[in-house]
């Protein structure tokens, strides 16, 4: 947007139906900055954007139709009469009428591809764009130096919901598994054995990287985020990107581009269900989703800094 | 732009160009010169002769550019992992496996593929074969006496640089010229590069190099580089090695709860001889046309093997699979690979060699 844009800067007090309006004392916190310490204040938008984003009832919708993945899965084996084969389906899935806790790995593999990045893609790409859209922006924006704080408190607040996405499938997927299937002791992809107590910390390492992944994606969605005024338009283009990312990645023509797709790493989780855990591709991509965040980050710092806020 | 802008936009061109000057910088500090002190081809093979190492742990890492066509391994369950199909995936593509090793009877091995795996581990006499993919496991007892024989058969899918390198170094002969290539570094140890060059023309192997450790004498890489390429057509390498025993719970193997188990017998001597004498004198019959069959015209690195008729199952040779391997040329269909021929002529015999297929078809319409 250039400063000679002729649009109208839209004031609007309250959202469209569907998004929880700011409470008057959620602009607050920003607008009082100027003669509060600064780290207070930060923490106090940070926890404004979290009371907003996990209001929403669209971030309850997400994380409910994350729930039922898993739900979905535990039910359906349970209810096949016949035995399900190895190899066939996603992966660990004929496990899971041996041990319920491979529930929430199954689940986790089926949503990666997309279910976990369409709900990521959707927070994400709301951040900067959703406020630009309700008018609320330029609110948030009246401290000193508002502009990268804030673009640090919807970066977090993308973050927390990435946490929160992949617990969801984690800890439905073990309760699930739980309620209908026995539970005792995992078999890792080695073939050795390991108790409950230390498949449970297991489980909470792949929950870890799985929510490692998709920050790269969040960066991605910030930057987007802070093109446009359109929020839908922004999702869109996340998801998008996070296919295409995908397709590219099922090329074996573009071997020398892979390492440097961030979906590259998103299924090897698996690598901490070994005996012992190979944590090389822990290491690698994390390494590459920071590489994403400091790209996209210091791309959505100029974008947003220079930008003109109208609304 | 102003001067202003262009400040707030600087870290999103600054931050990207250090990214990729990193990129650029590590693989080439990793492959830094190194130097060490001059050793002749003699010296560097006594260093390997002389190597003691039986601890360790490490991840070794196979990349195979044979020019044949890569099966589908991506995403969950996509590869066929039965038969023919599972040898040929591990000639083709990469694979990336973890070796650990305390004395000649622990041993385990993990071929670590995408969402499964699987594992040989051996500990004294027993030694299981654990496929996560279909959860199966297959238990052998080794005879006590030639245990260590058996072994470097049994390890199947991936062997280590060691076997590698003492198969190629028993071959050095006549046909071959042996040197000390330029320094350098595997997993993070300083290495020899033993150059193994042949001295005719006629074969499709360029050189092949064994990288080994200054130190230890430990083969950590193998290259074989098929002639006129740049890229190793074969790499097995170590890309992580640590010398020390390896926990001792890894050599412990039971099969997991709902794995489906097979014993398999060893026909060992005793087992041998506890079949009835007919059947015996027919097995030794059969082994005897079988290599009576077999001719190598040439020796060394141009070598033509030829089987006779017949020697080709049948449920191999009308595999579809095979079809879409070979291309037909006159007189029968060819694999060729960058380093490896294979002719299947019309007739049912198979010819195959280092060398070009065109000298594989000269030596089935000679013979």
């Amino acid at each position: 947007m250039s400063p000679s844009d002729p649009r109208e800067p839209v004031v609007t007090g309250t959202g469209p139906t569907g998004h929880a309006p700011r409470e008057p004392d959620q602009t607050g916190p920003a607008a009082t900055a100027v003669s509060r310490p600064r780290g207070a204040s930060a923490a106090a938008l940070l926890g404004s954007e979290l009371t907003v984003l996990f209001r929403r009832r669209r971030t309850w919708a997400m994380l409910a139709a994350l729930a039922a993945i898993p739900v979905l899965i535990a039910i359906a084996v349970r209810l096949t009469s016949s035995p399900v084969t190895p190899g066939r389906g996603p992966a660990f899935l004929d496990r899971i009428t041996q041990n319920g806790l491979f529930v929430a790995i199954t689940a986790l593999i089926v949503s990666i591809p997309l279910f976990l990045p369409l709900t990521v893609g959707v927070v994400a790409g709301d951040t900067v764009a959703g406020e630009a859209n309700l008018g609320t922006l330029r609110y948030l924006l009246v401290a000193p130096a508002g502009r990268v704080r804030l673009l640090l408190v919807k970066y977090a607040g993308a973050a927390a919901f990435c946490v929160a996405a992949t617990l969801t499938v984690a800890v439905s997927g073990a309760l699930i598994g739980a309620a209908l299937f026995p539970v005792g002791p995992v078999t890792l992809l080695s073939g050795d054995t390991i108790g409950v107590g230390e498949s449970v910390l297991r489980s909470l390492l792949i929950a870890a990287y799985v929510t490692v992944s998709l920050l790269g994606l969040s960066a991605i969605g910030l930057f987007i985020s802070t093109l446009t005024e359109v929020p839908v338009g922004a999702m869109a283009a996340t998801i998008v990107l996070s296919v295409t990312a995908q397709v590219l990645d099922a090329l074996p023509q573009l071997d020398w581009l892979h390492p440097w797709l961030f979906s590259h790493y998103w299924l090897d989780f698996a690598d901490l269900l070994r005996q012992p855990i190979d944590w090389t591709s822990f290491g690698a991509n994390a390494l590459l989703q920071g590489g994403y965040i400091l790209v996209f980050g210091a791309l959505a710092y100029g974008r947003f800094v220079t930008k003109d806020i109208l609304s | 732009m102003t001067p202003r802008t262009f400040t707030k936009w600087l870290p999103a061109i600054v931050i990207p160009a250090v990214i990729a000057v990193g990129a650029l910088a590590v693989p080439l500090t990793a492959g830094a010169a190194v130097d060490l002190p001059d050793k002749t081809p003699e010296q560097v093979l006594a260093l390997v002769g002389t190597s003691t190492v039986d601890a360790l742990s490490g991840t070794i890492e196979q990349t195979s550019e044979l020019g044949l066509p890569e099966l589908p391994t991506t995403g969950p369950g996509a590869s066929a992992n039965t038969g023919a199909a599972s040898a040929l995936e591990l000639l083709t593509g990469s694979h990336t496996g973890r070796v650990y090793l305390n004395g000649p009877d622990n041993i385990r091995l993990q071929v670590l593929d995408n969402l499964a795996e699987r594992d040989l581990v051996r500990n004294g006499s027993d030694v299981w074969l654990y496929n996560s993919k279909d959860n199966s496991a297959a238990h052998v007892t080794l005879p006590a006496k030639d245990a260590a024989g058996e072994d470097s058969a049994r390890k199947g899918g991936m062997a280590t640089p060691e076997q590698l390198a003492a198969k190629f170094l028993s071959a050095v002969g006549p046909s071959t010229t042996v040197s000390v290539g330029t320094d350098g570094s595997v997993a993070g140890r300083s290495v020899y590069d033993l150059v193994l060059t042949p001295k005719t023309t006629g074969t499709l192997v360029g050189t092949v190099s064994i990288s080994v450790d200054s130190q230890t004498g430990l083969p950590l890489a193998v290259e074989v580089t098929a002639r006129g390429q740049e890229k190793p057509a074969f790499r097995l390498a170590f890309t992580e090695l640590s010398l020390g025993a390896p926990d001792a719970s890894l050599f412990t193997f039971s099969p997991p709860a709902g794995a489906s188990v097979t014993e398999q017998a060893l026909p060992d001597a005793a087992a041998l001889g506890q079949k009835n004498a007919a059947d015996h004198a027919t097995m030794k019959a059969d082994a005897e046309k079988f290599f009576a069959g077999v001719t190598i015209s040439g020796t060394g690195w141009d070598a033509v093997v030829e089987l006779p008729a017949g020697s080709v199952p049948a449920e191999l040779s009308s595999s579809p699979l095979l079809g879409e391997l070979t291309t037909a040329v006159s007189g029968g269909r060819v694999i060729s690979t960058a380093l490896v021929s294979v002719l299947l002529t019309d007739d049912g015999r198979v010819f195959a060699g280092s060398v070009p297929s065109e000298r594989l078809q000269a030596a089935a319409v000679g013979g």
